[in-house]
């Protein structure tokens, strides 16, 4: 910027405008209301709203992949009839576990790695909030961003189903208690894939090593698991399938809402889709990476050089 | 109510550096200049009256308030300008500040009205609906200051404000800082290794070298005048000093000055008298100012 430029300018609107400085008197919210202004603010993040349009390419992409199979499966059906239904309320999420897998690998980074790059972190800290409170709305705001790539296609297969009944009315009062299993399952899968994304990317400024650290951890959990899973090892074999994330949501989920199995079949899930370990062993699992998961990212902020 | 009162404050950092040692001072609201070389701990006093590191001993409040265990209070009044960059490349100056603004707890109107406001005292115009990353050092300095303002603090702390400025970028970001100072009543503290910005802007000043506290004291009395006559002659300076020496006055060499001692009874005549005797031609004769240099250069005599 020319200096002389600026000059003239800041007297053009000094001589219209310029009030003085005002004070402000107004109400100060306090650190919940900075919270919720985070959550928010990384919500749009997570979607590139309020960014340049490439910003949007991936994470669109991706919800319109997760949303997809639950779209052509309703709309084939409208078609031709009830006579396919390929997906239920069970089997919908394992399905789409890796778009969240990839979505996570995608956002994450973009949610907390710029913060880091920019040092934009420093002057999140030196506001009115503490640090956990920065993870937790991060946490929050990707569970969130992955909610609506959970809980949307779900909703599609439900209104395809009560509006696809020749009773429209008497399919609304049979469906309606699964929304319960909807809302509970999506919550489920987001939070666990937001743990997990944002623990490893908490870890690195660099978007490229977050992202590849984050489909790296699925992938060889999934593959290790399985490969133990299928050695027949005995014991051994039953429990390694707990090192596979996926298997673990497909047990807990399985656990609390019990379900017809897997008939339609994700192909990364063992042949015998019925999950044989004991249905604590699954929510231990779950909550064991979650507790972990999060208290590895508020140690990680909590010890941050800002 | 003091501004700032730190007792004793120590930090040192876990590879065993001391930025801070023992630094014991009382601070009264103005625009404060923190002055030191680099490594003399300005930034770890800042980081520590934020709350951002914890000090390793001795206490310090800001406004009353302990920065330990009030730090998320004392954060909701003060705007904080770091010496490094801090700004994300891919948002507008406009929905940047506006968003620091919520953080700082401003309701959304409130927050976009001061944003306006504060761009334009910063003197950033058109080019706020843009994304940072195309900004010049300059822009991005404005925008820092923005949102350190946008919550309208109670005091301000700025970092190296000026880093990366070209001189007309100094200048206008100076007379910003004196401007936000004065003509908003907003306490402020500068830190700045260059003596001659603290100089300009601020009313009183705080030196601190290798974490200790060197001076606090009014800006004035740094510059007032001191009881040494400086000489400029404009060649044999040392005849000039020994001559002086037998009429009785302490006289000493400093560069190509002259310097005397003034005693009770001045020395002037005796001195143009002497200068006159010798032949030579007075350049400059006159009683010195402290200048804020001397305080580092006594500081490292001490020291050697």
């Amino acid at each position: 910027m020319q200096p002389d430029v600026s000059v003239a300018a800041r007297a053009r609107t000094g001589a219209i405008y310029d009030l003085g400085y005002q004070g402000y008197e107004g109400p100060r919210l306090g650190r919940l209301a900075a919270i919720v202004t985070l959550f928010w603010s990384s919500w749009r993040a997570a979607f590139g709203l309020g960014r340049s349009g490439k910003a949007k390419i991936v994470p669109w992409g991706l919800a319109v992949l997760a949303l997809l199979p639950a779209a052509v499966a309703v709309g084939i059906s409208a078609l031709v009839g009830n006579a396919v239904q390929p997906f239920t309320y069970d089997n919908y999420l394992p399905q789409i576990a890796i778009t969240l897998g990839l979505f996570v690998a995608a956002q994450a980074p973009e949610l907390v790695g710029g913060d880091q790059r920019n040092h934009v972190l420093s002057l999140y800290f030196s506001h009115a909030i503490q640090r956990v409170d920065y993870a937790a709305a991060k946490l929050a705001a990707l569970t969130a961003a992955l909610l609506t790539l959970t809980v949307i296609p779900q909703l599609v297969i439900f209104a395809g189903k009560v509006l696809g009944a020749t009773d429209v009315l008497a399919a609304l009062g049979d469906e309606a208690p699964k929304l319960v299993q909807i809302a509970v399952s999506s919550l489920i899968y987001s939070l666990t894939y937001a743990v997990i994304g944002l623990a490893i990317a908490a870890f690195t400024p660099r978007r490229s090593f977050a992202t590849g650290g984050i489909i790296a951890f699925f992938l060889v959990t999934s593959i290790v698991g399985q490969i133990l899973a299928s050695m027949d090892a005995g014991q051994i074999s039953t429990y390694a399938q707990l090192i596979d994330v996926g298997q673990v949501l497909v047990g807990v989920t399985y656990t609390i809402f019990g379900g017809p199995g897997f008939s339609f079949g994700p192909p990364r899930n063992p042949p015998s889709l019925t999950p044989d370990l004991s249905g604590i062993a699954y929510l231990g699992m779950l909550v064991a990476i979650l507790v972990v998961g999060a208290a590895i990212t508020a140690l990680r902020y909590r010890r941050m050089q800002a | 109510m003091p501004l700032i009162a730190a007792k004793a404050l120590t930090k040192r950092y876990s590879g065993g550096v001391t930025a801070l040692d023992g630094l014991t001072l009382d601070v009264e609201p103005g625009i404060i200049g923190l002055v030191g070389a680099n490594g003399a701990g300005k930034s770890t006093l800042l980081k520590i009256l934020l709350g951002l590191i914890k000090p390793t001993s001795g206490s310090v409040s800001v406004m009353d308030m302990d920065v330990v265990t009030q730090g998320t209070r004392i954060r909701q009044f003060v705007g904080y300008l770091p010496e490094h960059d801090c700004l994300p490349p891919d948002l507008s100056a406009t929905d940047f500040v506006t968003h620091m603004g919520r953080m700082a707890g401003l309701p959304a109107d409130a927050s976009r009205e001061r944003t306006a406001e504060v761009l334009r005292h910063v003197g950033l115009y058109e080019e706020r609906y843009r994304a940072i990353g195309g900004y010049s050092t300059g822009m991005k300095q404005r925008v820092k200051l923005a949102q350190a303002l946008v919550h309208d603090p109670k005091l301000l702390l700025l970092d190296e404000p000026t880093n990366g400025l070209d001189p007309a970028g100094r200048d206008e970001m100076l007379e910003l800082v004196k401007r936000t100072g004065t003509e908003f009543g907003i306490a402020t503290i500068v830190a700045s290794h260059l003596l001659g910005e603290i100089e300009r802007v601020c009313d009183f000043l705080l030196a601190i070298d290798g974490g200790k506290l060197l001076r606090a004291a009014p800006i004035a009395s740094f510059t007032e005048q001191t009881g040494t006559l400086a000489i400029d002659v404009e060649e044999n300076a040392e005849t000039l000093v020994l001559r002086l020496a037998d009429h009785g006055l302490t006289a000493r060499l400093d560069g190509q000055s002259v310097l005397v001692d003034l005693p009770n009874a001045e020395p002037y005549d005796i001195v143009r008298d002497t200068v006159d005797e010798l032949g030579l031609s007075l350049l400059r004769l006159e009683q010195r100012r402290h200048r804020l240099e001397d305080l580092f250069s006594g500081a490292a005599d001490d020291a050697a």
